[in-house]
Parts: C-alpha cells; structure tokens; sequence
C-alpha cells in the first residue's frame, strides 16, 4: 500500500476523534463558566479568555438557586445496579437453558424464543409503558424505587439474555458434558464450570445492562412523578426558558461518570483474546 | 469397571426418520468388564453417538443399556460413573493444572488426602507433576489435551472410560509414548476402556479387541489379527489395513473364481451355484512378485499376469500397483524385495490359503 492511502487513514481518523472530543471540551469548559461567559463568544481557554468559576458545580449539588443532583444520581445507582444484577442472574440463566435445551411452545423453537426475547426491545416504548403504568398501578409500585427496577429488569433481559445466549453458544457442550460425567448436575455443571469460565461474556451482558439501565429516561419519566427521581430526569428537569448550559455541562459529566468508571473497569475484559474462545 | 450391555438400541435424533438413515441402527453388544475396546469407523458412522449412549450424555430412542446387569437406560450421567475424553481439551482456563485435575474427584466428594494423593499419581504418569500450580491457560494445545486425559484417568473407581479420538490434536510424535501412558494408568485400576479412532494403527496396538462401525452398524468385531486375516465383509477390508484387502471380482467357476483368463483358487468354495458372481479378497502383504527367474509358485498358489503401473514408497516397504486386466492389485513387499521395472509385465502369486471369498460383500461360509 502507498503511503497516501495511510495518511488519508490518519487524517480521517483526526477528524473523528475531534468530532467526538469536542463536546466533551465544551461539556467541560462549560460547566465552569457563569452566565456572562457563556453568552459572549466561543471561548475554550480558561484563565485567558474567560473567569472560570465553580457555581455551576455548586448549583448541582444543591447550592443556592440550584438542585441537588445527589439523590436522583443515588436513585438512578440503586435502580441500574439491582436492575442489572437481577437481569443477569435471570439472563443467565435462561440463556444456557436455550443455548443447551430443546425447547417447543407450540411451534416456537429455541431461536423463535430468543426472537421473542429481543423483540420486547423492538417494540416502541410508548407501546410498553402503557402496560407497564398498569401494572405498576396495582399493587402500588408506581413511584417507587422497586417498581422503577422490575420495569427496568423487564427491559434488560432482552439484552442479557441475547448477548449471553450468543456467548454460551461459543461454549462448547463437551466442557458442561465432561461436568455432569464428573457428577454435576445441570445446574451444577452451569454454576460450576460454565459460570466461572463466563467472565467476558457476563462482563459484556453487565455492561450493556448498565449503560441502558442508566440512561433510561423515558420509563422513569412515565412511571415515577415526585417521590422517585432518576438522574436523567433530574437533569432534564434543569431546563428552563433560557437554557442554564453550564448546570445542564455539569450535571452531563456527573451523570457520565459512573459509565467512565465502568468502562475503566471492563475494558481489560473487552480485549478479543478474551471474548474468544473463553475456554479452551 | 462393568460389563456393559447395550441391548437392541438404537438412536435417531430426527423422530420419525426412516429406520434406514438412523444415527445408529439397533444394535446388540456386550464389552466385558475390564477389556480394552478400539472403536473404529468412517466419520459420522455413530461412534460418538455410541459413547454418549453409553455415558448417558444421550438417551438412546430404542433399547436398553444395562452396567453389570443393572438397567441404566434413564439413569442421567451424574450417576452412571464414567469417564470420558473428548478430542478436544475440555479444562477449565480459570484454574490451574493441580485444580483441573481434582474436579472429578470434588466434585465426587472424595476426601482431601485420597484427592491430593490421586492427582500426583496420575500428574507424575503424565509428566505434569512440575507445572501443577501453573493456570491451564497458560499451557500449549498438547499439555491441555494432557490435562484431559489426566481428568479421564484421575478417577479409579469409574466403570468404564470412554475416549473419544483423544490423541488426534497431539503432535504425532508424543502419539506412542502418550498411548502407553493412558495404558499403563488404565491398566493400574483396570476399567473397561473403549477408545475411538480413525487411526487403524492406533487401534490395533492399543486394544484388546476392535469394533469396526459403518453407517451407524456394528459390522464386525474381533481381535486385531481376526479383522486381518477375515475381514467379514469387503468393508472390514477394505478399511482395516494399510493398504486396503484386494478384491478382485470374478465369477464362479469350478469351486475357483475366474477373473478373465486366470482361475483364482480359493481358500474353500462358497456355497452359490456355478456361474455366480464371487469376488476374492487378499490382502497385498500376501501377496508375492514372481521374478522372472525365480520358482514358479506350486499347487498351493495361483499365479496372475499383469503389468506394473506404479510403485509407492513407504520408507520400510514398497506398495506396487499391478493391473490384473481391467483391475488394480497392491502389493506390499519389504523394502529388500527387488522390484522389476514401472511398466515391465510381472507375475503375482497368489497363495490359496489367503483368497477368501466374498459374495454380495459377506464373507461367504464354508460351503462344503
Ligand atoms: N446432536 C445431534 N443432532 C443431530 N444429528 C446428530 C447429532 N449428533 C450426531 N448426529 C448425526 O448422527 C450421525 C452420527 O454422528 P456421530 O457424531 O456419532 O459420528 P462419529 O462416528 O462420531 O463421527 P466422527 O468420526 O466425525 O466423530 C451423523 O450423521 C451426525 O450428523
Ligand atoms: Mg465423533
């Protein structure tokens, strides 16, 4: 290959990680700007071009004039944990049941259930949350924490289950038949030697899990109203008439945070040589 | 160790297929406690559909499969106490060596000690004692197979260990110091052994007896020497021995076969009516090049003319290829043999002892 084509490459690729850094830079720069500086020009330098200031920073976490952001940050933590957790457990499970089982409903198959599984996520949402206000409804859970994690648990096993059924697939049968010959049960043999040889696969599930879980925004928004605030609600409830862009930069980092974190965490489990061939 | 009876099983994985195209065709079989068994046949003939039967990994469609009498037919795999070792190394990458290899036994909830004890045994047989703390994942494609057979071997109680072509990722050369390995462990606590391969060679040097399988059908079983010397159907010969048995078909002919101007004699007549189709099998290693100036061949032996079209050199002997007519023999002769020219007319003879009959690809019964 000539060099030309190459540096075509890395020219694209400057391009692209400017696009995508830049809202980060004016996220940041932003957040520490008061109301002058955001109304005058573009400006990225502080110090030189404009005062930096920290009261976008104080107003989120429940300065004078502002919101605190801590609790529904907290409510949002609790529903995303508990929601991803359970959706794992639950999706695990019935992963390696369809990965390793034959199954008929009717004239439905394994695959036509998997399909059923990831269909849930096809359909819109304003077609689920009907149901879901209802069912809420009545045994009192709209508004409420636990009522926030089933909905959410009822959206993340789709994925869970879908990117698990894939990984255990890849699995081969001989390792969970070589554990019942040595005297598991099917269920020993998945907890036993499928589940400490899933590390990557969970790790994915999780983290898809958790990106979704946390920004939800539309069934929180439908299902809670005044005792339970999530983050992303909180965060759109900042706006007002004129846009505060430095409390709205602000509360955007804070909510990424916890992704960052995670992503810091999984990425050493992310690298291809784990993903493939996790067992032999 | 058992004696394992599989009796009139059979196994579709499709309900409702034509009997004819099942997995495995109903079957009857008896593998004496303690024996060594090579199992051998064409890929996709039921081999590893027969060992899961017999491991309980698979419930048979038809049939009864019995351990030492006792019916084990629905008796899930957990408890029916066998080992098996797959053609690929099943291990467990999160743990190490010395863990891999004590599974079975934690898993049976053998006490520490017996464990502890176990394991050394079977890592020294191996060679592994030295890396037992090093993390499975770290090992080569051919230590973590080792690894394996070590799990299949580890457990002494186990009525019967299945290996599923366990050698075929292993470097050839560790084949034979490796095959006297999983002997000698085997032979220590005596389980019934049955042993999957496509190498006829390894068959018949590991085992005691040889099951040789076509089209899900058991088609003979013997020792080494019976499948050599009477192959009970052209397929036997045809797939054991290197090269394959010759089969030269001809017709009937006063208790002799008659294959163009010759008249093969056989080892004993087949009871079919003059004039019918026959066809003689011999294998190439009886087979003998009658130099121009040597003897003759006596009474015992017919003597074929054909032309020598080509000659394969396997290090200690010589495959030639002879057409007899519109057919090919091979011969197999030690390498000191002189062998005449590509394409120089030889004479071949055939000693009658070793021309055995076969009609309609059944060995034919002595007909006298
Ligand atoms: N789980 C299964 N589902 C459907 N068909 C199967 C299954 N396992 C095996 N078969 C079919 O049964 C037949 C016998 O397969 P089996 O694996 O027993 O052959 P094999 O002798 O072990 O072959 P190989 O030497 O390639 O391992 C094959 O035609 C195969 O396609
Ligand atoms: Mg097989």
């Amino acid at each position: 290959m000539s060099r030309w084509p190459r540096r075509a490459q890395y020219l694209l690729l400057i391009v692209w990680a400017v696009f995508t850094a830049m809202p980060f830079l004016w996220a940041i720069t932003t957040s520490f700007k008061d109301v002058n500086a955001v109304q005058g020009h573009v400006t990225y330098v502080p110090w030189l071009e404009f005062e930096p200031t920290l009261e976008a920073w104080r107003q989120i976490f429940g300065g004078a004039g502002g919101v605190n952001l801590v609790g529904p940050f907290v409510n949002s933590l609790i529903i995303t944990v508990c929601a991803s957790a359970i959706a794992i457990v639950l999706g695990a499970l019935a992963a390696y049941g369809l990965s390793r089982f034959r199954y008929r409903i009717g004239p439905a198959k394994n695959k036509d259930i998997v399909f059923f599984f990831v269909s849930q996520r096809i359909m819109p949402p304003v077609v689920l949350v009907i149901p879901f206000f209802f069912l809420l409804q009545m045994p009192g859970l709209l508004d409420t924490r636990l009522g926030l994690i089933i909905v959410t648990v009822a959206l993340l096993l789709p994925i869970a289950v879908w990117v698990m059924v894939d990984f255990f697939d890849n699995i081969p049968r001989e390792i969970d038949e070589m554990a019942m010959l040595e005297g598991c049960t099917p269920m020993q043999a998945f907890l036993r030697a499928i589940v400490p040889n899933s590390a990557p696969g969970l790790t994915v599930a999780a983290m898809f899990c958790a990106v979704f879980g946390w920004n939800d925004f539309f069934f929180a928004f439908r299902l809670t109203f005044t005792q339970v605030q999530t983050l992303p609600q909180a965060v759109v409830a900042l706006n007002s008439s004129i846009p505060p862009w430095w409390t709205l930069s602000a509360a955007a980092l804070f909510g990424i945070i916890p992704l960052l974190v995670l992503a810091v965490l999984v990425e050493r489990y992310l690298s291809k040589g784990n993903l493939a061939g996790a067992v032999r | 160790m058992a004696t394992l009876t599989l009796e009139n099983v059979a196994q579709t994985y499709n309900p409702g297929e034509d009997p004819d195209r099942w997995a495995l065709k109903p079957l009857e079989l008896t593998l004496e406690s303690g024996r060594t068994y090579a199992l051998v046949g064409p890929s996709g003939c039921g081999k590893t559909t027969l060992l899961n039967i017999l491991s309980g990994l698979v419930t048979p469609s038809h049939g009864r499969v019995t351990f030492d009498g006792v019916d084990v037919t629905s008796t899930p795999t957990r408890l029916r106490n066998i080992a098996q070792v797959f053609q690929f190394p099943v291990i467990y990458r999160s743990m190490t060596v010395r863990d891999n290899l004590a599974f079975p036994l934690e898993c049976r909830g053998w006490p520490r000690s017996r464990i502890e004890e176990r394991v050394r045994a079977v890592a020294e047989a191996l060679g592994l004692a030295d890396g037992l703390d090093v993390p499975a994942s770290r090992l080569s494609a051919d230590e973590k197979q080792l690894i394996s057979l070590g799990r299949g071997l580890v457990r002494d109680d186990v009525a019967a260990v299945l290996m599923d072509e366990p050698l075929t990722v292993i470097d050839p050369q560790l084949k034979l110091s490796l095959r006297r390995k999983i002997r000698q462990l085997s032979d220590e606590f005596a389980p019934t052994v049955i042993y999957v391969t496509h190498d006829q060679y390894e068959a018949m040097t590991f085992a005691q007896e040889l099951l040789v399988m076509s089209e899900g059908r058991l088609i003979q079983r013997g020792t080494p020497e019976q499948l050599f010397e009477s192959p009970s159907s052209t397929f036997v010969g045809w797939f054991v021995g290197s090269p394959s048995m010759n089969f030269l078909r001809g017709t009937l002919e006063r208790g002799a076969a008659r294959v163009g101007e010759h008249l093969i004699d056989l080892a004993w007549s087949p009871p079919v009516p003059h004039g019918s189709e026959v066809t003689v099998g011999i294998r190439p290693e009886y087979i003998r090049i009658v130099d121009g100036g040597s003897h003759p061949g006596d009474a015992s032996e017919t003597s074929v003319h054909g032309r020598l079209v080509a000659v394969q050199d396997h290090g200690e002997s010589r495959v030639c290829e002879i057409q007899v007519r519109e057919q090919q023999v091979a011969v197999k002769v030690r390498r000191e043999v002189h062998v005449p020219k590509v394409g120089s007319f030889v004479d071949l003879g055939l000693p009658r002892s070793k021309c055995l009959p076969y009609v309609e690809g059944r060995l034919a019964t002595c007909g006298d």
